[in-house]
């Protein structure tokens, strides 16, 4: 009962606190004197709030913007469950992305009921390929994962912005693209500017699926395992060089699927540096989330809500969308600073 | 400060001299545990004094009290004659003590000499004198015959520099009184020749050394006094001219004495007779017979005999230790079905190293181990597990257990891809935690539930949970290291019966333990190592207290004859092998 309780306190205190933390941005810069100003804290978030859930084509949006925070929330999720923090859910998300275009127009000649499942498949093992390195690193020589995921990041941006720019641009748009995928490797969305697609379920049914990979099977047992106590796991023989591995690999496949939505589902195209930082922004929506597969859903919609409300804030208010990123900066910084403790105590 | 230059190391006289420590009567708490309960200590100034005592014996929180690490609950300090109340390690530094510790305080990006003088800088209006530094810090170095690199950063020393370099920043900050806690533990012997040497030549010129071992040899061989802690409280203080390892040996373990684990196990022993017809493992008819709490098994009800095949060989195991070099050196040994194989040693003398080697966690450099006849030296822990090979770690808390999982979770451990839970891809969680539950309450586990976190259960339950775990299924070898530890007289008593139990089902146990009223309890062979080496492996019938205790402080096998082999009838159990003993199905 406590621990439940404990468990929903925790993301409760750090969003109060992020909150509070934009309120007096908001009322320090507003230009208004001191009563006032905390009105316009109030206008800003209300006017935030209307924009992301206040009418069905905000919704929408909402519902669109989570899709890749929720995917790639999990993929950070089954990672640290193990362990490991997998900073480079961005590069994953980048490759998987990049994969699952190439995979997109490539490939003809194919029915929709092989060529998309082949697509995302495409992305979620370039995704899956990227983690595999720095998993394999840390099984193999206890390299940190922090760095080598990071580095990675840096080598599946460039690597993924030469790749567009030069073998597998498109001629035809001055864009930095891919050509168009086929529509036959394309996940259905609503027409309009909304970008909601199909997508949302499958992130959904990924949600799903990580919730029953960490309760119900023995490989989810073995991951938590080595999360939590490692030297109990490796004298109890849990291949823990093995379960680091997959776990990160099931890590990257996630973020590379999040990637291939966006692409398949949104842009219909690989456009160079299409990700606003889907993946950094997905660390936040695991640790609020608590590492659990319905929290990070409800987190994801909360961070997708911010995005698609900032706009709405700007136009109404003029509180710049920048305090989103204090947001989700604060709400970083107040579960983090938690998780590092627990961490060392632990 | 009385540096008398007459109070040469090995010539102390006890008549003429106040001590310049002295700790009356200290006791000290932590949650849950007695640390220190009534010690005192006297310590003359100039000489080497050793601190001895087993893990856990309160040594480490006694030096801790005197550097003002903690502050004890009750009891006096007098420091040169004056009573003082160190409330700091800042305060014992003005005291004139410095301690060096198993753990390097020292920054390793900063060099030896910016170390050295940290938080006393010589300094010229605000501004470190660093030549004038350097100066000093050498000359003190050079007086001393210690070569130090101030230049070079800490991160870089080698362990036996970076413990010298600690010895010269306590000087430096003009400790006449030096603590070092397990100086050798992580030095190779020459680099302990080294260390002692250098100490010798501190004592002379007036310093007052203490250090803390659990080596008889180091304490034998170079200090002038030795105080004995056990179970928190001291039990003797001898000059080394006046006692022998022996002695000493028998003051940290307390041989004989009525502790609760020589209770334990005669209270097991006796268990064991009652049990007899009761639970129907055991036959009664030959003990009468004999006249001798025999256990009647051992007589004929056992598939076991010379020709049976040993459950485990050990043949020429030599291991690594975790710096490289050989922890353990040609261990051979082979422990029979249904028999218990009981290692004695000093801790630390390479029983974690074989018996991880044994598991399966640590690799083999030369040698084989055999299951049941086939080698499985170079399988996996898990491999070796689903072939029946089961352990009980040292570690509880970080080996044993994950304390964030349920019980049942944790029992669970290591077996999540059995068929009968799932078969490696679905758990089977009803079956899981039904079967978690009948463990716990068969186990005598007391916890809330199956569900509960192993976190919040006490140590000794938690014991049980490694312990239940390690037995479940029916397991062909258990390693087991201090099984009993942290458990009650009671508890332990259990533990002892469930060994019982699963032996008469055919499981040998290799039985690694620091308490030797423990290993003579329940082991029907007894070997002791010393310094990575088996000494010798002996029928406890013919194993004697001294006989064990010889080998542990590195004396051989061979029975002197103050200890002849005649059966101790208060808990004698004859050798395993058992010439045409036939199986008359008792057992299994």
């Amino acid at each position: 009962m406590t621990a439940r309780m404990r468990s929903l306190a925790q993301p409760a205190i750090a969003l109060a606190l992020a909150f509070g933390v934009a309120a007096v941005l908001i009322a320090a810069t507003c230009g208004e004197p001191f009563p006032r100003s905390m009105n316009a804290a109030g206008e800003s978030f209300a006017a935030l709030f209307r924009g992301a859930f206040g009418d069905t084509n905000g919704l929408l949006r909402t519902l669109a913007k989570s899709t890749p925070l929720l995917l790639s929330g999990l993929a950070v999720t089954v990672a640290l469950r193990a362990g490991l923090f997998n900073i480079g859910a961005e590069g994953q998300l980048l490759v998987g992305g990049l994969a699952s275009a190439w995979a997109g127009y490539a490939l003809n000649g194919l029915p929709t009921v092989i060529h998309l499942p082949v697509a995302i498949a495409a992305g979620a093992s370039a995704g899956a390929l990227w983690a595999f390195v720095p998993g394999i690193l840390k099984a193999w020589r206890g390299t940190h994962e922090v760095i080598v995921t990071i580095m990675m990041n840096y080598i599946a941006i460039h690597l993924t912005h030469y790749l567009v720019n030069g073998p597998l641009r498109d001629p035809t748009t001055r864009q930095t693209a891919t050509p168009l995928v086929l529509p036959s490797a394309r996940i259905w969305s609503l027409p309009g500017s909304t970008n909601f697609s199909a997508g949302l379920f499958l992130a959904l049914a990924a949600a799903v699926a990580v919730a029953f990979l960490l309760r119900r099977t023995a490989l989810g047992f073995e991951i938590r395992a080595v999360g939590l106590g490692p030297d109990a796991a490796r004298a109890s023989g849990i291949p823990v060089g093995r379960t680091l591995v997959t776990a990160m690999c099931l890590s990257g496949a996630l973020a590379g699927v999040a990637g291939a939505v966006e692409v398949l589902a949104v842009h219909h195209r690989f456009l160079d540096q299409f990700s606003p930082g889907y993946g950094f922004d997905s660390i936040a929506v695991a640790l609020l989330g608590g590492l659990d597969a319905t929290g990070v859903t409800l987190a994801s919609l909360l961070f997708g809500g911010l995005k698609s409300g900032a706009n709405e804030m700007y136009t109404q208010t003029q509180t710049p969308v920048q305090i989103v990123g204090v947001v989700q900066a604060m709400v970083i910084l107040a579960i983090g600073v938690r998780y590092v403790r627990k961490r060392r105590a632990g | 400060m009385t540096t008398n230059p007459q109070t040469a190391t090995y010539n102390p006289d006890p008549q003429l001299e106040v001590p310049v420590i002295q700790m009356a009567n200290i006791t000290k708490s932590f949650p849950g545990v007695v640390a220190n309960d009534d010690v005192s200590l006297a310590v003359r100034p100039g000489v080497i004094h050793a601190i001895v005592g087993e893990n856990g014996a309160g040594k480490s929180t006694l030096m801790g009290i005197l550097y003002g690490r903690y502050q004890p609950d009750e009891g006096r300090i007098r420091i040169g004659g004056n009573d003082v109340r160190i409330d700091s390690p800042a305060r014992a530094i003005a005291l004139g003590i410095g301690m060096v510790t198993q753990h390097t305080t020292m920054a390793p990006a900063l060099s030896v000499l910016e170390n050295t003088i940290l938080g006393a800088e010589p300094s010229i209006a605000g501004i470190v004198d660093s030549r004038a530094a350097a100066a000093r810090v050498t000359e003190l170095a050079r007086s001393l015959g210690i070569e130090i690199e101030p230049g070079r950063a800490a991160g870089k020393l080698s362990l036996a520099a970076l413990q010298k370099a600690e010895i010269v920043k306590a000087l430096y900050r003009g400790a006449t009184i030096l603590i070092l806690d397990e100086p050798t533990a992580t030095l190779a012997p020459l680099e302990a020749d080294a260390l002692f040497a250098l100490l010798h030549r501190l004592a002379e010129s007036g310093t007052t050394i203490i250090f803390i071992t659990h080596k008889l040899r180091e304490v034998m061989a170079h200090a002038s006094r030795v105080t004995v802690l056990r179970g928190g409280r001291s039990v003797g203080e001898r000059s080394i001219t006046e006692t022998d390892p022996d002695e000493l040996l028998a003051l940290m373990i307390g041989r004989r004495a009525a502790s609760p684990s020589a209770l334990t196990a005669l209270g097991a022993a006796e268990k064991r007779e009652e049990s007899t017809g009761s639970m129907g493992q055991w036959v009664n008819g030959s003990m009468a017979e004999q006249g001798e709490p025999v256990p009647a098994y051992l007589a004929g009800s056992r598939p076991i005999s010379d020709a049976a095949m040993p459950t485990l060989e050990v043949r020429g195991v030599s291991v690594a230790g975790t710096r490289g070099a050989a922890a353990i050196r040609q261990i051979s040994l082979s422990v029979m079905p249904g028999e218990v194989l009981g290692i004695a040693g000093v801790d630390g003398s390479g029983q974690r190293e074989l018996a991880e080697a044994i598991v399966g966690l640590r690799p083999l450099q030369s040698g084989s181990i055999l299951l049941d006849g086939e080698e499985i030296g170079s399988l996996s822990v898990g491999r070796r597990l689903r072939r029946g090979v089961t352990f009980i770690p040292e570690d509880r808390q970080r080996e044993g257990l994950i304390l964030d999982f349920a019980v049942a979770e944790n029992l669970l451990l290591g077996r999540q891809r059995r068929r009968e839970f799932g078969g490696g891809s679905v758990l089977d969680l009803p079956r899981i935690e039904a079967e978690g539950e009948e463990l716990v309450r068969a186990s005598r586990v007391k916890a809330p539930g199956a569900m509960a976190a192993a976190r919040g259960l006490s140590g000794g339950n938690q014991q049980k949970v490694v312990n239940a775990r390690a037995l479940r299924g029916s397991p062909r070898l258990l390693v087991a290291m201090q099984p009993t530890r942290g458990l009650d007289v009671d508890a332990a008593r259990f533990v002892y019966e469930q060994f019982r139990f699963a032996q008469d089902a055919g499981l040998a146990i290799l039985l690694f333990s620091l308490d030797l009223d423990e290993v003579f309890a329940i082991s029907n062979r007894i070997g002791a190592m010393f310094n990575g080496d088996l000494m010798g492996v002996v029928p406890r019938a013919q194993a004697s207290m001294e006989g064990i205790g010889q080998m542990m402080v590195g004396g051989s096998p061979a029975r002197p004859p103050a200890c002849p082999p005649t059966p101790n009838p208060g808990g004698d159990r004859p050798p395993i092998p058992n010439p045409g003993g036939e199986n008359s199905g008792a057992g299994i």
